[in-house]
């Protein structure tokens, strides 16, 4: 079963599309597809949110009420989300399924989006806070230059569990006739087709866990230094032993300085 | 710095989205209308389950015996409401339904006329433990399957989809209608697990088993709505299933997937020689619930279509 699902892998007729099949580089580029528009959408609609609820502390209940989004079974919604907006669309279009199935992604990816970067801007130390306020920065200053970049590591972590969750759930689009790298589960499932099967599931987890990686290497040049304490050599004395939260501040003011 | 690389992220985010849209857009778009060369089937998008894209009678059967090759195939449901919305709604021009399936007479579908068999007998048979196949009790079945026909059971399967009625209750209703309810006691001393597919007729036809064999004496236990043929299959080979409704030509190709038989016989045959040691196939209805290539009403009268064949005409 190994051998024959690396043959499957291995075999260049299966990357190509014909007009027929659609091959795996296709399928790729439809799951990636499905996966970043859900991604997008989550994020424009989950992080100003979660900051906006951190930063004023008001209506910290939608913080729970999205959480609790998550106990959605994800293909019921979906089934059911397709038996209401599909009959709405005539012709040769996606749109009926593809629509819904963007909606159940959404609703996976905006809860750890929201939450963590809610979480993150709470847990921005009370006396950072301050400082930057006594330093005579407005709100929206504090927000975006000292709460912001202290939440940035929770953040990421929000953001790229939601991606794992979307990469791997992307798969369900196959279930209602569209294509993506579930294509080949479904499909190698109903045809006893097992290397394919399993092919499928090698590429979803692959795909994901590339991702990943993308992701935190984006994480490790855009927190700052003074949260990782990943220091460049020379300062790395210098600093020791320093707050990591107020390193951040003081990075800040000194930019600021220095302008 | 920091902004810069923020910058390069979304870009790359804003692409991947408009790589991915444009794949959509471009799937859906292709073999559509009837304009163009080639024949009607190239410029169709064929909807169906993934399982009939390679089949022996589905996509390679329709172009071996008509010279039929659709120009596109999007995988649907297995005759599910997936597949009749898009058909419905014109995503797919033709698309594998069942010939039992009430939305064919709802929505005034065409079935295309199947000359040459490519698509294999699918009678309505009881799969059955070869330890619980007593004399009374294949009586019974057996009595069952005389009776059943492919129209009445489209009329059954109508009830509980359209009218909401429950498939119990069906069952029982057309079980006193053949007059096949009468209490007894041939299959008294048996106990017998029931089990279904996930789908409406599965489901009555289980119903009518059990309530027959029930009326018989015997004692009955029922497992519906189990699911795929992966997962009901191996349970039923173990022995916590003892019988199931099945149909000749599904079970066959899933026992032996090089089977070629498609005559009713043939396909009973070969199913005998396939069937493990410890299940049998009793004797199958007249009933059948096989695959159709189906058009809308619409697309039959534009390109004046009947068989499968014409769907090889030139679209000009």
């Amino acid at each position: 079963m190994i051998g024959d699902t690396f043959g499957w892998l291995t075999d260049a007729a299966h990357w190509r599309s014909t007009n027929f099949d659609t091959g795996i580089w296709d399928q790729l580029l439809a799951h990636v597809g499905f996966s970043a528009i859900a991604l997008v959408v989550a994020l424009l609609v989950g992080l100003p949110l979660g900051l906006w609820i951190g930063h004023t502390g008001r209506a910290t209940w939608l913080v729970t009420v999205v959480n609790a989004v998550r106990a959605l079974p994800t293909v019921g919604v979906l089934v059911l989300l397709v038996v209401v907006i599909a009959p709405n669309f005539y012709g040769r279009t996606n749109a009926g399924y593809l629509i819904p199935t963007e909606i159940v992604l959404v609703l996976l990816a905006v809860p750890p989006i929201l939450s963590n970067a809610y979480a993150g801007v709470q847990n921005v130390p009370p006396a950072v806070r301050d400082a930057a306020f006594g330093m005579g920065m407005t709100g929206r200053q504090v927000l975006a230059r000292v709460e912001l970049p202290n939440a940035l590591p929770l953040i990421f972590s929000g953001f790229r569990s939601a991606t794992l969750q979307v990469i791997a759930t992307a798969t369900i689009a196959s279930y209602v006739t569209l294509g993506g790298l579930g294509r080949f589960i479904y499909d190698g499932l109903a045809q006893q087709d097992y290397p394919q099967m399993i092919s499928g599931g090698l590429l979803v987890a692959a795909l994901a866990l590339s991702v990943d990686l993308l992701l935190a290497l984006v994480q490790r040049y855009t927190v700052s230094r003074g949260l990782t304490g990943r220091l460049p050599r020379a300062g790395r004395v210098r600093r020791e032993g320093a707050d990591s939260r107020s390193a951040v501040l003081t990075e800040e003011l000194a930019s600021q300085g220095a302008r | 710095m920091k902004n810069t690389l923020v910058a390069i992220a979304t870009a790359a985010t804003l692409s991947l989205v408009v790589a991915g849209c444009g794949s959509d857009s471009g799937s859906g778009s292709s073999g559509s209308g009837s304009s163009g060369g080639g024949t009607i089937a190239e410029n169709m998008v064929f909807g169906g389950p993934p399982e009939f894209k390679t089949r022996a009678d589905g996509i390679p059967g329709l172009e071996e015996n008509y010279g039929v090759k659709f120009g596109k195939y999007t995988v649907t449901d297995v005759g599910g409401p997936v597949t009749v919305n898009a058909l419905k709604r014109g995503q797919v021009d033709a698309a594998d339904l069942f010939t039992t399936d009430p939305s064919i007479e709802a929505n005034d579908f065409v079935i295309l006329e199947d000359p040459k068999s490519n698509f294999a007998a699918q009678n309505i048979v009881p799969i059955i433990n070869k330890d619980k196949a007593s004399d009374g009790v294949q009586e019974v079945l057996n009595g069952i399957s005389e009776e059943l026909d492919t129209d009445g059971l489209g009329e059954l399967v109508g009830q509980v989809v359209n009218d909401k009625e429950k498939p119990e209750d069906v069952a029982k209703a057309w079980l006193a209608d053949e007059d096949l309810d009468g209490s007894g006691d041939s299959a008294s001393g048996e106990s017998i697990t029931v089990g279904s597919a996930n789908f409406p007729e599965n489901v009555i036809l289980a119903e009518i088993y059990a309530q027959a064999l029930e009326a018989q004496g015997a004692q009955v236990a029922t497992k519906l709505n189990i699911g795929s043929r992966e997962k009901y299959y191996p349970a039923l080979e173990q022995g916590s299933l003892d019988l199931f409704p099945e149909y000749t030509g599904t079970i066959l190709t899933y026992l032996d997937k090089e089977a070629t038989a498609t005559s009713p016989e043939d396909v009973y045959t070969a199913l005998g020689e396939a069937l493990p040691e410890n299940l049998v196939a009793l004797d199958y209805s007249e009933a059948q619930d096989s695959d159709a290539v189906v058009v809308t009403k619409e697309t039959a009268e534009k390109f004046d279509l009947e068989t499968i064949a014409d769907l090889a005409k030139s679209a000009g």
